[in-house]
Parts: structure tokens; C-alpha cells; sequence
């Protein structure tokens, strides 16, 4: 590939022109939460002015992958039970999955699957954040949105080359553009000042050996993407499960019996995921219904 | 028998398992009869899914067993140097058709 032609692309996918700019609530957010007297109340006042944003972030958070045994009817206790960071990924990705919602159910239903594993895992191995890492699973894939956002053309040659070299959609990024959607997952991150333990689980959610600090989290989310096309979960012609890391597995450290409790655990929580998708088509087509009536 | 999800569920239908709460406190009983107004109480108290008699939601997208095996051996078939994958694809493939016997 010419040096040229991949300056170009990297160039366009971090300065994202076309991606949906952030609400400025969360610019918002992020300067309040900088500033030691602010209370979660102004917060959740904050985000109640959108009506929309507030019940998505409330059905996102009371979801099967947070798993939290009572209903969180409020955002001042979902800001306190999740923590800052989770909520404002949760902004990003009820924004950003706007669009995927739209044109990509499947990428939006492997992504909330990936945050269900990414839960059981974490819960089961008993880290002390397990809602950070499903909400790292939740956005792992957000480089795709973005590669489909800004360089739609690109994004038609590697759904070819998916479809007629039958190869993974990892590897044609990687031939296409010379990069791929986990490292543009993680300048995305950074660039929405999202912390370390969100950026790396995203950009090595393919390859957890270069992660640095955040080596177990990473690990968590790059099995969760295994499993959850394991379970059929999968984007486009890309049906394959990717290698797996041994290192990963290593650190997981998880016997027989934990894989068959984590898959019960999982096959569970995932007719939620089936209820969101359901909620999801319904929704378009009473909007389509609407457009053309009869 | 059939797993729905809620909203597919529809009076008249007749649960073939009990409805049980996240820590197994049951709900309603096997053999109840679905009505509109019972579907609505299991939904305030966030029942996700049924197990209901018989085949009654049609899903054009839904495998034979046969076909269930084969797709899944069809994911991993790239992964078959792995063998904590192959262990998953076992279980898998276990699960379809366990679930498949209920």
C-alpha cells in the first residue's frame, strides 16, 4: 500500500468530519465532572433536559449485561451505581448507535451481545469493574461506524472483498486501508477524552498482547467477541470466529465448568438483547408505516 | 414447546415451564393459560422470555438442528488449531441439541 494513500486514511478517520458530533452535553458532562463540587443531581438534571437521550441511558443501564437486581428508575443513581465514564460511554454509544441502529441491527446486536459476555466473564473472575468492561464491549466496535461514516466508499471495497476472498473483515481493513476498526476504535476513544481502562479493551479487542495496562480487561473483551460470534453473533459475510489469543486465555484462566456456567449465564441474558432488536424493528416499521401509508 | 420472547407472547397460549423470577421464585405456573392481562403483569415485572406449548411463533429465520450443527461448525472452522474454541464449539453444538430434546 502506498505510504500516501494510508496517510489519507488515517488522517480522515481521526478527524471524523462526518461522524454525528457528540451532544454537547457531553462536553457538558465532562467539564462538570472536572469540577469537585458538582453533584450527581446537577448531573442527572443535566441529562433529564433530553427526553430521548435520558430513557435510552436508563433502558441502556437497565439491561441484562449491567445486570443490577433493582430497576434504576432514576439517573442519579444510575450515575452513581455506574460511575462517570460508563455514562458518558453510554452517551456516546446512544448517539453514535443511532446511525448503526438505523442501518446495522446485526453490528448493533453483536455489539450489546459482546457487552452480555463481557459481563458474565467479568462478574465470574470477580474484577472489581465489570461495568466499564461490558461497557468497553458495548462500543468495542465503534471504528466500524466510523470507517463506514467517513470512508463509505473504502467501506463497499472490504464488504467485497469479505464477500468474494471470503476473508475476515479484520484482514480486508487491514489490505484496504492498511488499518483496521479496533485501532480506529481506539483514537475515537481517546479523542472523546474516554479513560485508559475504555481505550485499550477497544483497540486490542484483536490482538489483547498489545495492551499495556489494562491487560485483563482487554482479555475479557477480545473473549467476549469470540464467544458472542461463537453464538452466532455475527457482522455481514464475516461469519468466521477470529483466532484467540493465547496469552488471553491464559489470563482468563477459566475452567470446563466456568465455560458451561458462563454460557448458561449468557444464553439467559441474551433474550434481552432479543427484546431490544425486536423493539428496534418494531420501531422502524411503524416508522416506515408512517411514511408511506397505504 | 417453544421459547418466545414476551412481546411474542399472546392470550390463549400455554406455558410449558414455570415463570420464574431471577432467584427462582415462580411466577406462574406450568399449564397456565396466557391472558392479555397476565401477559402485561409478567411484563411490568420484566420477564424477558416464555417456554410455551407447541410451535406457535413462526420465524423464517429459524434453523433445523441439522442446519443449527453445521453453521456453527461453519464459524469455527477457522479456529480448529484452538482448542479451548473447539471445547466452546463442543458445548455449542451440546446446548442445540439439548435444547432442541426439552
Amino acid at each position: 500500500m502506498e505510504t500516501d494513500k494510508k496517510e489519507y486514511f488515517r488522517k480522515t478517520l481521526r478527524e471524523i468530519k462526518n461522524l454525528p458530533t457528540l451532544p454537547g452535553i457531553v462536553t457538558k458532562l465532562t467539564k462538570m465532572a472536572e469540577d469537585p463540587d458538582t453533584t450527581t443531581e446537577q448531573m442527572g438534571k443535566v441529562i433529564s433536559k433530553d427526553h430521548i437521550l435520558a430513557a435510552k441511558l436508563l433502558r441502556l443501564v437497565n439491561s441484562a449485561f449491567y445486570g443490577f437486581p433493582q430497576r434504576i428508575s432514576s439517573l442519579n443513581s444510575a450515575i452513581i451505581l455506574l460511575g462517570f465514564n460508563v455514562i458518558k460511554s453510554l452517551i456516546i454509544s446512544a448517539s453514535i448507535f443511532e446511525i448503526m441502529e438505523d442501518q446495522d441491527v446485526e453490528l448493533w446486536e453483536h455489539s450489546l451481545g459482546c457487552a452480555v459476555v463481557c459481563s458474565v466473564v467479568a462478574k465470574r473472575l470477580g474484577l472489581s469493574d465489570p461495568e466499564e468492561i461490558s461497557t468497553a464491549g458495548l462500543i468495542h466496535d465503534i471504528g466500524k461506524v466510523a470507517i463506514k461514516m467517513e470512508l463509505p466508499q473504502e467501506y463497499e471495497e472490504i464488504n467485497r472483498m469479505v464477500q468474494e476472498e471470503h476473508v475476515s473483515r479484520f484482514t480486508a481493513e487491514r489490505k484496504i486501508l492498511g488499518l483496521d476498526h479496533a485501532e480506529v476504535g481506539g483514537w475515537l476513544a481517546k479523542r472523546w477524552n474516554l479513560p485508559n481502562k475504555l481505550i485499550e479493551p477497544i483497540s486490542c479487542h484483536h490482538d489483547p498482547r498489545l495492551a499495556k495496562n489494562e491487560q485483563l480487561s482487554s482479555a475479557v473483551v477480545h473473549f467476549g467477541n469470540i464467544v458472542i460470534r461463537g453464538m452466532g453473533y455475527c457482522h455481514g459475510d464475516d461469519i468466521w470466529v477470529p483466532p484467540m489469543s493465547q496469552r488471553a486465555y491464559r489470563l482468563l484462566d477459566l475452567s470446563a465448568v466456568d465455560i458451561d456456567e458462563i454460557l448458561d449465564e449468557i444464553e439467559d441474558k441474551l433474550w434481552d438483547v432479543k427484546g431490544f432488536s425486536l423493539e428496534i424493528q418494531s420501531e422502524q416499521n411503524a416508522a416506515s408505516g408512517e411514511d408511506c401509508p397505504p | 414447546m417453544q421459547q418466545i420472547l414476551i412481546a411474542q407472547a399472546d392470550e390463549g397460549m400455554t406455558l410449558a415451564k414455570d415463570v420464574e423470577t431471577e432467584e427462582g421464585r415462580v411466577l406462574c405456573g406450568k399449564g397456565t393459560t396466557l391472558s392479555t392481562c397476565l401477559i402485561d403483569r409478567l411484563r411490568k415485572m420484566e420477564v424477558t422470555h416464555l417456554t410455551v406449548e407447541g410451535h406457535p411463533v413462526q420465524d423464517e429465520n429459524e434453523k433445523t438442528l441439522p442446519e443449527e450443527l453445521q453453521a456453527i461448525e461453519e464459524r469455527f472452522k477457522r479456529v480448529k488449531h484452538i482448542p479451548p474454541l473447539m471445547h466452546i464449539k463442543k458445548r455449542l453444538q451440546e446446548r442445540a441439541v439439548a435444547a432442541r430434546k426439552e
